[in-house]
């Protein structure tokens, strides 16, 4: 199961109830324009980014290296008119990070951007396993 | 000019441990595989030789005289813990921990760069001290240093 799917689904309970609902759909681009700006107060959820670094280098090769998986998330809302529960939800879209196990680290940081009046918020998630 | 290299296969650094009871001396410990333990996955490993000075000022000298004592030799390594290595060993020779625990003498044969035919190492016997494990939330594998307290002189030799 890949990182991107346990997201999804802890994301799927704990949003609802909330204004902002989470999809399947991955954040592509239609008609130049990305979903998430499409369809506002929708959660997308990019794929898994996977990378391997070294942990500890040896001098005989048998290095300890560390996977590292980024995963982005997405949700864009009125800038003039945001929905009451946004920080409700930014927490709970932050906390999805404890629902991956068996990482030593799990992070999640969140930027904003403006696009008009458009906001959206740009959730980083970080996770490292061995 | 030639540098030691050890950034290839064949030029790997290579230490190797035997239980002192099991030779009469460091080449014979070393003149079989048997019982002799391939420590893994170095980090680093630095030799120590150091000859013991007596310093000392005489008038009419500007500066001072000295003259050699017995040196201190010890080699000192950091590993990443390997299970076997560390905890059970090769056949006879106990794993690492037990060795530094029992307080057990050892033959240690360092290759400075790789073991074919012509390649230089030094060996000896010494016990092995400075164990300190450690292992953190964001580095969870167990290192530790190592350094092994030399008993006596280096002898240096050729493959």
């Amino acid at each position: 199961m890949t990182i991107r799917n346990t997201l999804l689904a802890n994301l799927s309970t704990s949003l609802s109830g909330t204004s902002v609902s989470a999809t399947s759909e991955l954040p592509f681009t239609a008609g130049g324009v990305t979903l998430y700006n499409k369809n506002m107060k929708k959660l997308y959820l990019d794929n898994d980014q996977n990378q391997r670094t070294q942990l500890f280098s040896t001098i005989d090769n048998n290095d300890v290296f560390q996977q590292e998986i980024l995963v982005n998330a997405y949700i864009t809302v009125d800038a003039k008119n945001e929905p009451s529960d946004i920080s409700n939800v930014i927490t709970k879209v932050v906390n999805s990070r404890f629902s991956v196990a068996n990482c030593y680290v799990r992070e999640c940081e969140v930027t904003n951007t403006y696009a008009d009046d458009r906001l959206t918020y740009n959730f980083e998630f970080r996770f490292l396993t061995l | 000019m030639a540098y030691i290299a050890v950034n290839t296969t064949d030029t790997f650094v290579r230490l190797d441990i035997k239980d002192y009871s099991l030779a009469a001396n460091a080449n014979a410990a070393f003149a079989t595989t048997a019982n002799v333990l391939t420590v893994p996955s170095l980090q680093d490993i630095t030799v120590n030789a150091t000859p013991g000075l007596f310093r000392w000022q005489e008038l009419g000298f500007l500066s001072e005289k000295v003259v050699t004592t017995p040196s201190t030799n010890s080699i000192n390594t950091t590993l990443v813990l390997d299970d076997t290595a560390f905890f059970t060993g090769n056949a006879s020779t106990a794993g690492i921990f037990d060795l530094t625990n029992n307080k057990t003498q050892v033959f240690f044969r360092l290759y400075w760069a790789g073991d074919d035919s012509g390649d230089k190492y030094i060996q000896g016997s010494g016990y092995l001290s400075a164990l300190a494990p450690t292992v953190s939330p964001t580095a969870p594998v167990w290192t530790a240093p190592v350094t092994i307290e030399v008993v006596g002189d280096y002898q240096s030799g050729t493959v």
